[in-house]
């Protein structure tokens, strides 16, 4: 496994003190905690600062860590000592989902090494997962290649990569939460894994919006459409549907198609939101059009400004 | 070695998940969650606590609430008053992409 260097990773010096391990940390917390970060790859960036400072703050730890950090490398790779016994008995600050370096020399695992009677579950994990708009409507099967620890009755952890088809059920929503059971951290002394959280977020598109169940859609209708009404084909995530326009509507109405929105008991509702989009005069024809409609409708839009 | 399962996910739609369920998941004790609840700052269903279930929203507030009490050595109180920035911030920045697309916060119908 490689080497992780924690000191890097806070940004500090071997030789920091406890305070400034702290400081470091929480300015990091800061900038990349996955709430409020902007960095695209906030939560992976937290996830090893909590490790580093999981290690660096605890006095045995970073003792520990320091020595280790001494030993010879080959090319950057790492082994465990032999006679490492992962003394470790303080768990609280463990961050979940632990990269194998951290659970192979503090985590968990160590008390196995330590006390073969030990029992635990494995910790829970946490991650987010990304999906079409069209996937909460008809349900999808995406494939997820995840990290699945094991520890071995000596405590050494390994890892099996292991691709899953995940079954995702119709009826998500933004924010809600899938439970795939035993994919968490491994459990020790035989106990049960934990299981993997996924956090649902529906892939950025222009065309659609969400509110809980209820999906916004902009429809373009040209003016003619919308001046004296129309019956319109639209392509929605529920199928295709006929809908009529009706006369003298502007950018910006809603029509309101009951129970479309993303299936559920109760359903979520469809709104299509028009956009009246202006033909581009680009033929002289086109511009004789223009220049008939200009002069025969007089229609000032400004009229309300007191232009 | 790769593997190939298929696996079928849960989806965490109403209150779902015990106590020890959603204490687990936050990497926290029960009695930490408890404390939570009784003192109202994490929803829950009614009942004594080991009937109490929670839902996605409460699973994601319960890590946040987590979080940042661990990561900026806060008080329950505290790390509370955040959590509810972040809430607004992230209900704020919903409601803008909505009104963007005309959602019920934008164009009139």
């Amino acid at each position: 496994m490689d080497f992780k260097d924690y000191y890097k990773v806070l940004g500090l010096a071997q030789t920091a003190a406890p305070d400034e391990v702290k400081k470091a940390y929480r300015k990091l917390a800061r900038k990349f905690h996955p709430d409020v970060s902007k960095e695209a790859d906030a939560a992976t960036r937290m996830q090893d600062i909590n490790e580093a400072y999981a290690v660096l703050s605890d006095a045995e730890k970073r003792a520990a860590y320091d020595e280790l950090s001494r030993q010879p490398r080959d090319r950057g790779q790492f082994e465990a000592p032999r006679d490492w016994d992962g003394r470790f008995s303080d768990h609280s600050g463990d961050p979940a989902g632990a990269s194998d370096f951290f659970a192979n020399l503090f985590g968990q695992a160590g008390h196995a090494k330590r006390s073969p009677a030990f029992k635990m579950r494995g910790q829970d994990h946490h991650a987010g997962i990304e999906i079409e708009l069209a996937d909460a409507y008809h349900g999808a099967q995406r494939a997820l290649s995840v990290q699945v620890q094991q520890i071995g009755a000596d405590g050494h952890v390994s890892a099996t990569q292991r691709t899953l088809d995940v079954h995702i059920p119709k009826g998500v929503k933004e924010g809600q939460q899938l439970r795939l059971a035993t994919l968490g951290g491994a459990g020790i002394g035989g106990a049960p894994s934990g299981d993997l959280y996924l956090e649902i977020h529906f892939k950025p598109n222009a065309q659609y919006r969400t509110d809980g169940r209820d999906v916004y859609q902009q429809i373009p209708v040209a003016p003619w459409e919308a001046a004296v009404g129309a019956s319109i084909e639209v392509p929605t995530p529920a199928g295709r549907v006929q809908v009529s326009v009706p006369a003298g509507s502007q950018t910006g109405r809603k029509l309101r198609l009951k129970g479309r929105g993303i299936p559920a008991h109760p359903p979520g509702d469809l709104y299509l939101v028009l956009e009246v989009v202006l033909p581009p005069a680009t033929t002289e024809r086109h511009k004789e059009l223009y220049a008939t409609m200009a002069r025969e409708m007089a229609f000032d839009p400004r009229e309300k400004m007191g232009a | 070695m790769t593997q190939m399962d298929s696996v079928t996910a849960v989806l965490i739609d109403g209150p779902l998940l015990t106590l020890e369920e959603l204490a687990g998941a936050c990497g926290m004790r029960v009695q930490w969650v408890v404390q939570k609840v009784q003192d109202e700052l994490l929803g829950a269903t009614a009942g004594e606590p080991m009937s109490w279930r929670f839902g996605s929203a409460e699973l994601t507030r319960c890590r946040r609430l987590a979080g940042i009490e661990q990561m900026f050595e806060v008080n329950q109180e505290a790390a509370a008053f955040m959590v509810d920035l972040i809430e607004e911030v992230a209900q704020l920045r919903r409601q803008l992409r909505l009104a963007q697309a005309g959602g019920p916060h934008g164009a009139a119908a």
